[in-house]
């Protein structure tokens, strides 16, 4: 971001990487595939850019061509990526095997593969210092422990001993995350490093990934197909769309107001809170991603832009063009300022739908269990069998045209569930009613065509769902003459045409093999069968998970609108709790064979919760800069079913499991409560605690749309309050605190004008709401525990337009005037005439300042980077106010006749500098003398998370005490600045 | 008598040229397919790659050679013209001999026959033996090792013993086994043999065995897709069961009514002892390939429409593991061939005086040290037609793997 403040500014931070107009080719027999196109990007030293975008349009070619790993038909055929101001097309392959896995580190999708599976983690991880570091075995070993301690899994010595399919896929994600940062790299890639994971092993594999920057000071490029991780992880987001970069900028900017119609539509297609299936429905990207060698000429998106206007958009080939008053936002769309960002697309359905009734019910189940024998030896017999249990005590109905969405993770038993209801499987005991047929013991032989035919699946897989050897329509009529429909073979034909109307394909499609489609046309087909014969119940198992975005939404729509027809009732079975929210009436929770929670959508979304669900819901990235949730981690990974744990299922990884007085949970199953209009839980909680329980999601307090009257971002994200669980209350905040990070952090960005703020959104849940949860915040977080969690409107401080006029006012203003400073900066920013850009950004500014004057906190430290007598001033009411961040202040003197010229350190420039002698800092002696703590201290007062390590000022500090220039010469071999 | 010889380039010139009907055909074939390559899947992709071309160049090149082998010969394989006993290539058969003027171009053997025309010949014998036996491998392999990966439990634990054994056991003494006279003639007589006097032993039973897998395999493949559409079903069951029946009597028992299907004891024999050696190996990848295709959710959702078992095998599992078994079929005859030719080596099997090239390279190792060039024509043969399935195994394998 912030081209701007960079050019004005700073000169002093180098970019770790500069991708500049990147094109990569693939060579092939059919000739020059082009898969990267212009690529142009930069990250800053501790930065987290994102890069987003569908399978296919190069993202992970972009991550492989940062390594120079392109295999042998892959080549760069033009522009030039930097790294750390080096070419690295002039390095020589033995320079790249040194930067690789050295400075560069990668982390790639499935952890299993990254692994060797016949080396003990602890050999794997000792390799990297041993071959990079040349240190000793013992040192080597010592470095893993505390890099295996760092990544937070338990029991390293433990882990160091074992092989890696002795660990759960989380734990070895969070081994090959530590075998990358064993080598101290500069740059880390991630690509989609939780995507073969479950939500909540994500969940905290995200939260370790987030602090990495600022514990390492490592830089990321964090490559996913999910907004939402995108927008937990990174401050830059890059989206990609057909080999090229289509938007690029800040993530709030983009977010929020997207100037590119595929960012646009990306949004729109993903079911975000205040999505409704009735009044809100989501709006698919027609149809797809043009294949490599077939890419319309001008801009790649033209045939699926709404916007489209011909001569224009397919005139030319289309540069990034960069939004005016916006500095660092750029848009590869030639229309971006005619367009009407707020109009919904014109073949969005308009009309409210009636929401469904639901009729009587069509499939009761009750009691279900099923166990499996697991034998030892099927010849030679052998040991004992053991019993797993898959599913246990499965009782729920499901009625007529009604959605009822069966969540869990997995192992939890689901996919069971559906075997049983399709009689894959026969029920080991309980009862199963379809319509008035019991089929819970009738295995799929056994079972007459019509109860065949009217309980059918969609599959999860599209790539799978298919036979790869069969005609589509062959498909279809085999099914038709499976469930005796039509009589003659040209009967059946006429059906299935009349299916591929029904699922909006084209006739035609009838001849084509299944490896001709994609993935949405091949899961259409997949739906298309499952309705052949009437089904009565459909169970859809993940039937857009595997599906990219655009495609998911077109979807997920037909099959509610088949659903709605023809009165089926549809059993959802999902992980994703953002698409249960908008897609299902009821919804069941599973956890280790057990329905831990069943109830209406509301009743699920909104508390009580049973505590699973509540960590679910927590553990789902969403993609909207206004949500603030709660963030729990789920300790550990799901038990074995072989060998569950007693008690509570859940009871291994809950929080609120010391709330319960007798130690019940451990030791006996909870009973199933019943909290009023069929909402049911499994817990042994009492109401009173469950009464205590906040909501988990909460969409931001702010009503952009007031905000900004202008630019109204329709859709449904942006409505606050519509969707059942997502209450519009405010966030809450850690009222009047906020001055001073703030303020902080804007004096520093004057300084150096690309400091990140760290946390981009409002995270309520703090260490103290979180009394199960993993203490996720390091040293420097405790000291100022406020100015982690900082608010989102943060951001604002980093807001590029307000910097110049701060910025180029390092006058010294009145200092320890309350709150005056900090209004007065944000008022001079707008007036500063930077035209309809801080609009969020300046209300929430004064809002704040508003909330701190309120508050009646004296924000001293607003003040603080303005000289030194001022911060003697301040200094009392900054006690009074926040005693905690005193501890750790490292000691001020008054001002010696002749201080030390602070900017020898690298690091420090004249405001830090400023800032220091405010704190009564004036000589390299005090800096060599801070401690862990005082570091910390200065660590959080600076609000300058991960840039540069303060142990680093303190080594240079050290030198220049010693021996002044020349000492610091000879231990650093360089000059000081 | 003096024996007069022609220059080298002659040999060469005159030995192309005997082949020229294989040209002929190679010419047409391959430019024919080469031109209609894109329309001709997975065959056609074959033409896009060098190592295709060449794999199926040598291929055709030795099928055709088969085919008009008694064109291409210029000699009768077995007969014998005393005074071109050992001779050099290039010999002329001097006048008064019978086929006087004729040029052995690769020589005499020591039994003064021509090696030319004995490597030509040898060809059509490999030729049908080692497909035929590769395909009656596979339908065994096929037919046994999908209930074994579908089912699994103890239907896949025994057939997996069994083929274990069969693997476990040295080829080459299962095939002395085989083929011994003595175990030939051990009789297995029955009431069916009093009655029709047909004499049953090891081999003749075991190819009663083999032989009734493709009627059974076709018959279950008609069978369960057709199943509800019998216009469809009876015309297809009873050609399979007329020609497999037909085949089968006179494979078997020799005893084809017409008298057109007739094996001679010997190869039947070799016969049996290929597919017995290498079905359990096509078992075994019929199985891996079926456990691993039926995790798929096609197969699931034809199990959710009810379709019997050895549909799902048959018609959902098997054509996808078409691209696995195609390839493994091109290096199992490449094998069987030199399995023929070991046994050639051994003497087993097929008589003394066959000019197949596994017989050929022994008798020519018997006087190795006075003679070389007997040796060298079979042997180069045997390399390079099973370099050519070899090359053709990789090229099918690149394409297989694109899809």
């Amino acid at each position: 971001m912030n081209e701007a403040v960079k050019a004005t500014n700073i000169r002093s931070a180098e970019p770790i990487l500069e991708i500049e107009n990147l094109s990569i080719s693939f060579f092939t027999k059919r000739g020059e595939i082009p898969a990267v196109m212009d690529f142009s990007c930069t990250v800053m030293p501790g930065e987290a850019m994102g890069i987003v975008g569908e399978s296919g349009c190069g993202k992970s070619t972009v991550s492989l061509g940062i390594m120079r790993d392109l295999s042998n038909v892959g080549k760069i055929v033009g522009g030039r990526i930097k790294f750390q101001g080096k070419d690295m097309g002039d390095m020589t392959e033995e320079e790249l095997r040194s930067v690789r896995g050295n400075k560069i580190a990668m982390i790639y999708q499935e952890p299993m593969a990254s692994l060797n599976p016949a080396m003990k983690i602890g050999r794997q991880l000792m390799e990297v210092p041993l071959i990079h570091d040349k240190v000793s075995k013992e040192e080597a070993y010592n470095r893993a422990l505390a890099m295996l301690k760092s990544v937070r899994l338990p029991d390293p010595p433990r882990m160091m001993n074992s092989y890696p399919h002795q660990l759960s896929g989380g734990q070895q994600q969070r081994i090959v995350i530590a075998m990358a940062l064993l080598s101290k790299p500069a740059l880390l890639l991630l690509d989609e490093p939780t995507t073969a994971l479950d939500v909540t092993v994500e969940a905290g594999i995200v939260q370790l990934v987030k602090g990495l920057g600022r514990e390492f000071g490592t830089s990321m490029i964090f490559v996913s197909h999910n907004l939402g991780l995108i927008l937990e992880t990174c401050d830059k987001i890059t989206v990609m769309y057909s080999g090229e970069a289509v938007e690029t900028g800040n993530i709030r900017d983009v977010f929020d107001r997207m100037r590119h119609p595929y960012t646009q539509g990306l949004f729109r297609s993903i079911p975000l809170p205040g999505a409704d299936k009735n009044s809100r429905p989501l709006v698919a990207i027609p149809g797809q991603l043009p294949l490599p060698h077939e890419r319309p000429k001008g801009c790649n998106f033209g045939p699926r832009c709404h916007h489209f206007v011909e001569g224009v958009c397919n005139a030319a080939e289309i540069p990034m063009i960069e939004v005016a008053g916006n500095p660092g936002h750029f848009s590869r769309c030639v229309r971006f300022n005619e367009i009407d960002w707020a109009a919904m697309p014109a073949t969005a359905a308009k009309d409210v739908k009636e929401p469904v009734k639901a009729g009587k019910p069509m499939l009761k189940i009750d009691d279900l269990k099923k166990y499996y024998k697991v034998a030892a030896n099927e010849i030679f017999g052998g040991a004992e069998p053991r019993t797993v249990k898959a599913n246990e005590t499965i009782s729920f109905e499901a009625r007529e045209s009604e959605t009822v969405a069966i969540v869990g993770e997995s192992g939890c038993g689901k996919s069971t569930l559906a075997k049983i209801l399709l009689g894959l499987e026969t029920a080991s005991g309980g009862n199963v009613t379809l319509g008035n047929r019991s089929i819970g013991d009738t295995a799929i032989e056994k079972r007459d065509v019509e109860t065949i035919s009217s309980i059918q699946m969609v599959f999860q897989n599209p790539f799978d769902t298919l036979n790869p050897s069969h005609s589509v329509g062959s498909q279809i009529i085999r099914t038709l003459e499976k469930f005796g429909i039509g009589k003659t073979v040209a009967e059946r034909r006429e059906r299935m045409l009349e299916l591929l109307d029904l699922v909006k394909l084209p006739r035609a499609f009838e001849k084509r093999m299944p490896r001709q489609l994609s993935g949405g046309q091949k899961q259409r087909i997949g739906v298309a069968r499952a309705f052949a014969g009437m089904a009565k119940v459909v169970v859809a198992d993940e039937p857009v998970s595997a599906l990219d975005v655009s495609v998911q939404a077109a979807v997920t729509e037909l099959l509610m609108d088949i659903q709605r027809e023809n009165k089926t009732t549809m059993l959802f079975i999902s992980h994703d709790l953002s698409v249960v929210r908008y897609i299902a009436d009821r919804v069941v929770v599973m956890y280790l064979g057990y329905i831990v929670e069943q109830g209406t959508t509301d009743q699920i979304f909104s508390p009580p919760y049973h505590p699973y669900t509540e960590a679910l819901l927590s553990a789902i990235p969403i993609a909207d800069t206004s949500v603030v949730k709660k963030h729990i981690v789920l300790e550990g990974d799901i038990p074995s079913a072989m060998n569950p744990p007693t008690g509570c299922p859940f009871q291994t990884r809950c929080r609120w499991k010391k709330f319960v007085p007798g130690n019940k949970c451990e030791t006996q199953v909870p009973p199933i409560r019943n909290l009023g209009g069929g909402h049911q839980s499994l817990c042994w909680l009492d109401d009173e605690q469950l009464a205590t329980m906040e909501p988990v999601i909460k969409v931001g307090g702010v009503d952009i749309s007031q905000a900004e009257p202008h630019d109204e971002v329709p859709e449904g994200g942006r409505r606050r309050g519509k969707g059942p669980g997502f209450k519009g209350a405010a966030p809450k905040r850690p009222d009047g605190k906020l001055a001073t990070p703030e303020a902080g952090q804007l004096a520093e960005d004057f300084e150096e004008g690309e400091a990140r703020a760290r946390a981009r959104r409002h995270e309520a849940g703090d260490a103290l709401s979180e009394p199960g949860g993993a203490a996720f915040y390091d040293a420097s977080n405790a000291a100022i525990p406020v100015g982690r969690d900082q608010v989102g409107d943060g951001r604002q401080a980093v807001d590029p337009d307000v910097m110049p006029a701060g910025g180029n006012e390092p006058a010294p203003r009145g200092a320890g005037k309350g709150a005056a400073p900090s209004a007065k900066l944000v008022s001079s920013s707008r007036t500063g005439g930077l035209a309809g850009r801080s609009a969020v950004k300046s209300r929430s500014s004064q809002e704040a300042v508003a909330k701190h004057r309120g508050a009646g906190v004296a924000p001293a430290r607003a003040a603080a980077p303005k000289p030194a007598p001022a911060g003697a001033k301040a200094k009392p009411a900054a006690k009074a106010a926040i005693p905690p961040a005193e501890k750790g202040r490292p000691a001020g003197i008054a001002k010696p006749r002749k201080p030390d010229d602070l900017k020898l350190i690298s690091g420090v420039g004249p405001k830090i500098e400023a800032i220091l002698n405010g704190l009564g800092i004036y000589t390299y002696a005090q800096i060599a003398s801070w401690k862990k703590a005082e570091r910390a201290w200065v660590d959080g007062y600076l609000r300058f998370s991960g840039r540069i390590e303060r142990e680093d000022w303190v080594r240079q500090a050290k030198a220049l005490a010693k021996g002044g220039v020349e000492e610091y010469v000879r231990v650093f071999g360089r000059k000081p600045r | 008598m003096n024996i007069e010889y022609v220059g080298a380039s002659q040999i060469i010139l005159g030995a192309l040229g005997r082949f020229w009907p294989v040209w002929l055909s190679l010419v047409i074939v391959m430019g024919a397919s080469f031109h209609y390559r894109k329309r001709l899947g997975l065959y056609g992709d074959l033409y896009t790659s060098g190592v295709g071309i060449a794999g199926v160049a040598i291929c055709l090149f030795w099928t055709f050679t088969a085919i008009f082998s008694p064109v291409i010969a210029p000699f009768d394989p077995l007969t014998q013209i005393p005074v071109m006993k050992d001779v050099l290539p290039g010999a002329i058969v001097p006048d008064g001999a019978a086929g006087a003027g004729g040029v052995y171009l690769f020589g005499g053997d020591k039994l003064a026959r021509d090696v030319f025309s004995r490597m030509v010949a040898g060809s059509q014998i490999v030729l049908i033996i080692a497909p035929f036996a590769t395909a009656f491998a596979l339908m065994v392999g096929i037919t046994l090792g999908l209930p074994a990966g579908y089912y699994g439990g103890r239907i896949d634990s025994i057939l997996s013993f069994l083929a274990n054994l069969v693997l476990a056991f040295p080829v080459i003494l299962l095939f002395y086994l085989l083929v011994t006279p003595e175990i030939r003639q051990l009789s297995f007589d029955n009431w069916f043999s009093n009655l029709t006097g047909i004499g049953f032993s090891i081999p003749r039973t075991l190819a009663a065995v083999f032989f009734l897998f493709p009627i059974i395999f076709f018959s279950v493949l008609f069978y369960t897709r057709f199943k509800t559409r019998p216009e469809r079903l009876y015309p297809l069951l009873a050609a399979t069961i007329l020609i497999g029946g037909w085949v089968y009597l006179g494979l078997v028992f020799n005893a084809d009514p017409l008298r057109v299907i007739a094996i001679e004891p010997s190869t039947l024999n070799i016969f049996v002892a290929v597919v017995f050696a290498s079905s359990p190996g096509v078992f075994r990848i019929v199985r891996g390939l079926v456990m691993d295709i039926k995790t798929r959710d096609y197969v699931a959702a034809s199990q959710t429409r009810g379709e019997t078992p050895w549909y799902i095998m048959l018609w959902e599992i098997l054509p996808n593991a078409r691209g696995p078994l195609i390839v493994d079929a091109c290096l199992r005859i490449g094998y069987t061939t030199i399995l023929l030719g070991t046994l050639g080596y051994f003497g087993l099997g097929l008589a003394p005086e066959s000019p197949d090239w596994g017989t050929a390279i022994k008798d020519a190792s018997r006087l190795l040290r006075s003679a070389i060039h007997p040796a060298l024509p079979p042997t180069f043969a045997l390399m390079s037609f099973v370099l050519g399935l070899n090359l053709l195994a990789d090229a099918l394998r690149e394409q297989a793997l694109k899809d």
